[in-house]
């Protein structure tokens, strides 16, 4: 039996969009806890591990952000395809290698098969490389298998993961849980894995709505499991014991990198006001104004139509 | 007598900028020394005061980048003014306090009385918070400061004759002005921010070279560190000793301001994308498509009236 739960804060995001992509997926024997959240992820996601132990029967469970929405019908299919393999401790549709950090997307991502569905200035959608092969071939790099951690919106645990390991609640409230979840399964000798499960990620375009938060789960993250695996906590061009060189390396990198955002601003402002210049000086024009009255009368006649 | 020095990479951008803004403020005995660049900012900027240094009459050296415009028509009055002080080393239109390393703007700005001018998407301008003449924010104050921005400076006799621009520092551009700036108040004298007005012709890449800039900024801090009170200290949430924490934070730092920069792209992509379907349905609506030759009339008539001005 495949159990999904979820930790949900927004109950409306919940139906509208988790709970909708459960539906889609679930078989006869499936049960669903989706649980309240008050607190931190960790936290909620531990209960959900609790109460999903208990099952005997467990095959999977598919912890899934309440922004989440499965829209792949195989789903349940191919989630028991890769946890057919006891090796497999997590499963999830976004990974990466190389992560030595919980910004893992600065490592090689092998796999994403997830589309970004974001209801700003109109909505639209940024699929990732692997969400739609049929329309866009993914690129060489692209592969499904082992990989060093997830994006933890969706992760499928295996009854073993379940049964012995736990979030851990010392870390925070929200970010870095999949990142340190991952680890905990590879150091237990574990396999985590990427398969072509599909998901629609609904979200906004804020990737980081609290940058302290997660500069501060990133460095208890470090200081944890820095030494335990070969790469953790490194960095290129650093000396393995050079603190006083590597601080001032990452403090130059941090000013370098908070300026070219600040240019990322001021080019997406630039952008923005030639295009709105440009659409101004057509409104405005004298044929477009002249003719508002045939626009209204077309749009009339069209409604009655309907 | 009041120079002016400039350090050409390229002429075309002189012309239009900065000599443009030269010859806009230069008085009857002013001399304007425009080199090609010789190597480094760092070593063209020193040529040029090698130059001058020898003018008895010289009241100030005027460093500007090629693509600065001075647009100030009382510029050689507030510098003579700001210059009055005989310990003022060197003046600038854009200062901040609490500076600690090259990235200056991160302590606290001053004074900004210039406007960013930019040529890509069509072309605009950001004028910063001191550019206009009204309606300042409660911190705008000119007067001493930590550090100036680079792009245009003025300097005292004092320090054209007695300080250079490090060229051990082996950086092309980056962190000359804060290196000096710590030069003169080293030496005892002050930096000073003036209501100039100065338009910066500039790209909206802020920093085109973040490997260099990256190397310059260490560079800079490991010179002054423990010379100059708070350079080279950590911006915020580490122990100034602790250099383990110091790195562990400022690399989570740059994880964090990288994935926000990749949100600002997101939401610039999407917002465009919402402006061009805007623009699309105009384009594509009978309405517009039908009174094109209408437009193509008036643009025709628009043409030949500004012609026959002409």
């Amino acid at each position: 039996m495949i159990v999904f739960g979820c930790a949900v804060t927004q109950p409306e995001a919940y139906e509208r969009w988790a709970a909708r992509g459960i539906a889609r997926a679930s078989e006869p024997d499936t049960v669903v806890y989706p649980n309240s959240s008050a607190g931190s992820i960790f936290r909620a996601y531990n209960l959900l591990l609790e109460t999903a132990a208990a099952h005997d029967d467990l095959e999977a469970l598919v912890l899934l952000h309440q922004d989440v929405e499965i829209v792949d019908q195989e789903f349940c299919h191919k989630v028991r395809a890769a946890l057919s393999n006891p090796e497999v401790g997590v499963v999830g549709c976004v990974g990466a290698l190389g992560a030595r950090s919980m910004a893992w997307w600065e490592g090689a991502v092998t796999w994403a098969s997830f589309t970004h569905r974001y209801y700003e200035h109109g909505g639209g959608e940024l699929p990732a490389f692997a969400m739609d092969s049929d329309q866009a071939p993914p690129p060489p790099y692209a592969r499904t298998g082992e990989v060093d951690t997830l994006d933890g919106f969706l992760m499928v645990l295996s009854p073993w993961s379940v049964r012995n390991l736990r979030f851990d609640e010392a870390l925070g409230r929200f970010h870095g849980y999949d990142f340190d979840f991952c680890l905990q399964v590879r150091e237990a000798g574990k396999k985590v894995i990427t398969a072509d499960l599909k998901v629609v990620h609904h979200h906004s375009l804020e990737l980081l709505d609290d940058p302290e938060g997660w500069v501060e789960a990133n460095i208890r993250i470090t200081e944890k499991w820095e030494g335990r695996f070969p790469g953790l906590g490194s960095q290129p061009g650093s000396g393995e014991d050079d603190w006083k060189a590597r601080a001032r390396r990452a403090e130059s990198e941090a000013a370098a990198a908070r300026t070219i955002r600040i240019s990322a601003q001021m080019k997406a402002s630039a952008r923005e006001r030639e295009l709105q210049r440009e659409l101004d000086s057509m409104r405005l024009s004298l044929s477009w104004r002249v003719t508002a009255p045939l626009r209204r009368l077309a749009l009339r006649l069209r409604a009655q139509r309907r | 007598m009041i120079a002016f020095g400039c350090s050409i990479t390229a002429p075309d951008v002189y012309a239009r900028c900065a000599e443009r803004g030269f010859r806009r403020v230069a008085e009857p005995d002013s001399e304007i020394v425009a080199n090609a660049a010789a190597g480094s900012l760092f070593r063209s900027y020193n040529l040029i005061m090698e130059m001058v240094s020898g003018r008895e009459d010289l009241e100030a050296l005027v460093l500007a980048h090629q693509d600065a415009e001075i647009v100030d028509p009382a510029f050689c009055t507030k510098l003579r003014r700001a210059l009055e002080d005989a310990d003022v080393g060197l003046v600038g239109c854009v200062g901040a306090i609490d500076v600690r390393n090259i990235a200056w703007w991160e302590g606290s700005v001053t004074w900004a009385s210039f406007a960013h001018r930019y040529t890509e998407h069509g072309g605009g301008e950001v004028q910063a918070f001191t550019w206009g003449n009204e309606a300042f924010p409660g911190y705008a104050r000119t007067g001493e400061v930590e550090s100036l921005d680079g792009f245009m400076m003025a300097l005292s006799p004092w320090a054209v004759r007695n300080l250079r621009f490090d060229e051990e520092l082996a950086s092309q551009i980056h962190g000359y002005d804060l290196d000096f700036c710590l030069q003169v108040r080293e030496a005892g004298k002050k930096v000073m921010t003036a209501d100039f007005k100065v338009v910066h012709h500039h790209s909206l890449e802020l920093i085109d070279d973040p490997e260099v800039w990256i190397e310059a900024h260490m560079r800079v801090a490991e010179k002054w560190e423990g010379r100059m009170p708070g350079i080279g200290l950590p911006n915020w949430g580490a122990p100034h000793q602790d250099w383990k924490q110091r790195a562990r934070r400022a690399e989570a730092e740059a994880g964090a301001a990288q994935l926000e920069r990749r949100s600002i792209e997101l939401r610039a992509q999407a917002r465009e994308r919402q402006l061009q379907a805007e623009l699309d349905t105009v384009l594509n609506s009978t309405s517009w498509r039908v009174t094109k030759p209408l437009r193509e009339l008036s643009a025709a008539i628009r043409a030949r009236r500004n012609g026959s001005r002409r």
